[in-house]
């Protein structure tokens, strides 16, 4: 698939959570899967900012984003009718897979979750879609079931075991995608994994993204924004 | 448009030996990939070259933990010379630069003085028409600056290179050093044709919140790259041509029309791109449109006239 550099056009910015905003761009941009992500570019930034696809219909994109430092504050500062130029679509995204399925979104890693779950929906796959903020006030709605200020990890086993789960999509901290992967690999289901990093080229020839995966007993080496973000639980190896 | 006016010659006076290139324009090692990474956002034949990934005899995995730290204007990275290694450049990265018909220069880096030689005769028995020799990465634990910043080693080590290797040699320099002129004389004296500077420049970058009561450090040592570090480069390339007669390629920061005159002034002969290719992936191609515009509005009809007209 082709990556372009596109100019969008705003068509809304609204603030949906404590520092949280959902943003909408109208572009060019004909194709993209979950789990993908889109790399905007902050003028008063070295490095452009990646954010995970929240939704698409052939017309807009909508992306989440956290106010964390200049960059996303830039974006936020946007309104309608601004130009945006950013970079799509980008990386590998979930492989969907006609298996029972349950969604972990852990705080802004919901995102990408809500894209997978219209997809989801659309080829009538089961899912659970569960996501876990640390107070209220950041609360994204839109789950099927949301876990405020444990983890979204404490009734993951439960609802494994009652809802017959045989896959788990997931994108969150890392600490929250590792504790996944064991729950995984001991109950014998394949976990996805969308990965978070601060990249620099987004398109794989950097290397400043890079993680090591197990693949056949050899160890190798992954960018996340080019060969991820997406990945096999049981073939990442955690720092 | 045709792109005839900024086809570039980098001529080595001293042996005759030269590198003909379609534009100015080249992509950094370390920010263009291997071959056709880019082919999505340009027309990569409207580049003079890319240099490519640096390439190691063994494969190798890079730094483990972060790589980059961001900082103003600029970038600090330390990803250690991950790359594939010679015999996959070879096998699988090579027969694509060719069938694409992209030109490049191979930016070779070692451990070890047999390491370059190898590496040197290597390209030789493929014919690679230009070697980009890396002496000057801050990142690798064992050799590459280690031979950088000490003119002697530098010129054994270039002299060896250059008697492994007969195409169009490049040596490229690191900035990290108290005075850059010993080592420029050194590469050209060794029989290098052309010198590429500057390399990332040593940072460290160091990130302190208060949270819960508590300082929470991040800090990150690397080269550092972006605009930030163009005045060093603009320096280092002005005090290499005050003893070098062999071209230079400017590296440092650059990524407007501007900055490549700037270049031009201290005494430039073509220009990579770097850091900004991570911004703008579509900006080497706009430097090449944006500086072939310049000169056929302003009536320069070669490299040469708009060079002596900076210099003036």
């Amino acid at each position: 698939m082709d990556t372009k550099n596109y100019k969008g056009t705003i068509e809304s910015i609204e603030k949906i959570a404590l520092d949280t905003y959902k943003l909408t761009i109208s572009s060019d941009l004909k194709k993209c899967y979950p789990g993908q992500f889109i790399s905007i570019l902050c003028p008063n930034k070295t490095l452009r900012r990646p954010f995970s696809i929240c939704g698409f219909d052939k017309k807009n994109i909508t992306v989440l984003f956290k106010l964390k430092g200049l960059g996303t504050s830039y974006i936020a500062s946007l309104q309608k009718g601004d130009k945006i130029d950013f970079l799509a679509p980008l990386g590998n995204g979930f492989e969907l897979d006609n298996k029972k399925a349950l969604l972990v979104g852990a705080g802004i890693g919901a995102a990408p979750m809500f894209f997978l779950k219209q997809e989801l929906d659309k080829k009538k796959i089961d899912n659970f879609f569960i996501s876990g903020f640390k107070t209220d006030k950041e609360v994204i709605k839109g789950a099927d079931k949301t876990f405020v200020g444990g983890s979204v990890l404490d009734d993951i086993e439960k609802i494994i075991n009652e809802k017959n789960i045989e896959i788990i999509y997931a994108c969150g901290p890392v600490v929250v995608l590792k504790k996944i992967s064991e729950i995984a690999l001991n109950h014998n289901i394949i976990a996805q994994l969308a990965l978070e990093k601060v990249m620099a080229c987004s398109i794989g020839v950097c290397r400043g993204c890079v993680i090591k995966l197990m693949k056949k007993q050899e160890i190798v080496t992954a960018s996340v924004c080019k060969d991820g973000p997406v990945f096999l639980g049981s073939e990442i190896i955690w720092d | 448009m045709g792109l005839e006016k900024l086809k570039t010659v980098l001529k080595n006076p001293l042996s005759g030996n030269s590198l003909e290139l379609k534009t100015p324009i080249i992509g950094a090692s370390g920010t263009y990939g291997y071959n056709s990474e880019f082919e999505d956002f340009i027309d990569l034949n409207c580049l003079g070259a890319i240099a490519t990934k640096g390439i190691t005899i063994e494969k190798r995995f890079g730094n483990s933990g972060e790589r980059l730290f961001e900082v103003e204007n600029g970038l600090i990275n330390r990803i250690g010379l991950e790359n594939i290694g010679i015999k996959r450049f070879i096998e699988e990265k090579l027969p694509v630069l060719r069938e694409k018909k992209i030109d490049f220069l191979l930016n070779i880096a070692g451990s070890t003085e047999k390491d370059y030689e190898i590496l040197a005769s290597i390209a030789s028995d493929n014919n690679i028409k230009a070697l980009e020799v890396n002496v000057s990465c801050p990142n690798v634990k064992q050799g590459c600056l280690e031979f950088g910043l000490n003119p002697e080693s530098l010129f054994r080590l270039i002299k060896l290179v250059r008697k492994n290797y007969q195409g169009f040699l490049i040596v490229k320099l690191s900035p990290n050093t108290t005075d850059i002129k010993p080592l420029a004389t050194a590469v050209e004296k060794a029989g290098a044709d052309c010198i590429s500077a500057i390399n990332t420049v040593r940072g460290l970058g160091v990130k302190i919140d208060y949270l819960g009561n508590k300082f929470i450090k991040k800090c990150t040592s690397g080269g550092l790259s972006g605009p930030c570090v163009k005045p060093v480069a603009l320096y280092m390339a002005s005090e290499i041509k005050r003893v070098a007669k062999i071209p230079l390629i400017a590296i440092g920061g650059i990524s407007t029309l501007r900055d490549l005159f700037e270049f031009i002034y201290v005494g430039a002969d073509a220009f990579q791109i770097g850091t900004a290719n991570f911004i703008n992936p579509g900006i080497c191609s706009m430097l090449v449109n944006q500086l072939n515009d310049f000169m056929e509005k302003n009536n320069f009809s070669n490299l040469e006239e708009l060079k002596k007209a900076i210099k003036e």
